[in-house]
């Protein structure tokens, strides 16, 4: 489903990634995880197009991102870590029709879609509300189906239990948990907290823009992690 | 709090206003506004009140509700007429025309937003920017830049009032402009980022400006009879 090879990127002067190779399987449940600062945003930026390597290149289903960023874009959804600036509308349903407009899709399979995505999260209740006014949970959910809205292929969550409590933080991984195993999607999940890992098959390990680890879970010892400040 | 940053007083009732086509509505907001100050005589005074009073009433506003909204005008009604008084106190008929002008532009525009859904707004703001194409101008950038602002602007607020609270709490001290102005660039600082990571956000959903609205407007019977109305008042004026 993705493939990165030898991919640097830098900021200015500094490489925040260097000669990244890796390889996603379609259907799989991928975890990458690093200390603050090890370039994993910057990695998952790569696979929704929204950045480009400086040097080397990413392919999305066989997409090269640099050649045809639009399509390779269709493919990978992204929810993003600061999810409550992802939602551009103020309303939840014309927040979630958004992107389905930019897919140029007619008015009633906005609706449709919007209503099958509200009912499979069990969100249609909050159809009228102001997003500025949901909890930070139901925020997240909003965001969540606004990409899946989309049907990709693929989706990439990024931090996705920072600022949830307990109770939130448990369903939204039951969440990504069942879209993994239930409908077969794609799941790249980026993380620095190891209980995060639960589900995940595959474990891609940064450490200062470079991975130290990329193999099954069963495979990944503390030494790693230890390696990778993730622990102590 | 974030109900007193919301933006208009929409109400969804089952009124003729509420049903009228909304680019019709902003066309008569712009029409009545002009109207309102080619107006001169007295007759065309009660002839505009009365037919304001009419529309209030299809509105299905309550006039407690016409009370509350027009409550943060009342200290600008006051002080004109204080200023009329004090300055120019010949002159108190026209301070009291001036007033009425003003005051028949809120009820217009509260008329609007009491009737019309901000999302029905922007989709009608965008249809009616159509003609703009010619310029290079495109409508859905004109609709989405709406949208942002109005989903922004409460949150803007509120993250003013968290840093504000967090730098007082740190003793911050905000008649000293040093704090002003670490409070104010903390929170552009804060409002580029959003601004950023929104733009990563509409660019991940595939941002498309020559996407159109989806939402289908046709004109009603109602439209065509309000325009009937709306044309007879301009010829009663004139």
């Amino acid at each position: 489903m993705i493939k990165a090879k030898n991919l640097y990127f830098k900021y200015e002067d500094d490489f925040v990634l260097k000669n990244i190779s890796l390889e996603i399987k379609e259907g799989s449940f991928a975890a990458i995880i690093g200390a603050n600062g090890s370039g994993k945003t910057t990695l998952a930026k790569h696979f929704n197009a929204l950045l480009m390597p400086a040097k080397g290149e990413v392919l999305v289903d066989g997409i090269i991102t640099k050649k045809d960023e639009l399509n390779a874009r269709k493919k990978v959804g992204f929810v993003f870590q600061n999810f409550e600036d992802q939602l551009v509308y103020s309303v939840v349903e014309e927040d979630i029709a958004f992107g389905l407009e930019n897919l140029d899709l007619n008015n009633q399979d906005i609706k449709k879609n919007v209503y099958e995505i509200l009912k499979e999260l069990n969100i249609s209740h909050l159809a009228k509300r102001n997003v500025n006014t949901l909890s930070m949970g139901q925020k997240q959910l909003v965001a969540l189906a606004g990409v899946l809205a989309m049907k990709p292929k693929c989706i990439v969550f990024d931090e996705p239990t920072t600022n949830l409590d307990e109770k939130n933080k448990k369903s939204i991984m039951g969440i990504i948990r069942g879209l993994n195993k239930k409908y077969s999607m794609t799941i790249i999940l980026i993380t620095n907290v190891l209980n995060d890992l639960k589900y995940a098959d595959n474990v891609i390990v940064l450490k200062n823009g470079n991975i130290i680890f990329s193999d099954k879970k069963s495979k990944l010892r503390n030494k790693i992690l230890k390696e990778a400040r993730l622990y102590d | 709090m974030i109900k007193r940053l919301t933006f208009g007083q929409y109400r969804g009732k089952d009124s003729v206003l509420h049903s009228l086509d909304v680019r019709i509505k902003i066309i008569y907001v712009v029409v009545l506004g002009i109207l309102s100050f080619a107006i001169k005589s007295k007759f065309e005074i009660i002839v505009f009140s009365l037919f304001m009073l009419c529309i209030v009433l299809l509105s299905k506003m309550s006039l407690n509700e016409l009370i509350k909204n027009l409550m943060p005008f009342y200290f600008i009604f006051i002080f004109l007429l204080l200023m009329y008084l004090i300055f120019s106190r010949s002159q108190i008929i026209l301070g009291l025309r001036y007033i009425w002008r003003f005051l028949m532009l809120i009820i217009i525009s509260m008329l609007l937003t009491y009737t019309t859904t901000i999302q029905e707004l922007i989709s009608a703001i965008e249809k009616l920017s159509k003609p703009l194409k010619i310029f290079q101008i495109k409508p859905r950038n004109i609709a989405v830049m709406i949208s942002v602002a109005v989903r922004f602007i409460p949150l803007m607020f509120i993250r003013f009032e968290k840093t504000r609270e967090a730098m007082a709490s740190r003793l911050a001290d905000f008649r000293k402009i040093m704090y002003v102005k670490l409070l104010v660039l903390n929170l552009l600082e804060k409002m580029l980022k959003s601004a950023s990571d929104l733009s990563d956000a509409m660019h991940s959903r595939l941002y498309n400006e020559d996407a159109e609205s989806r939402r289908i407007m046709k004109l009603g019977k109602n439209d065509y009879i309000s325009m009937a109305v709306v044309i007879m008042l301009i010829l009663i004026i004139y």
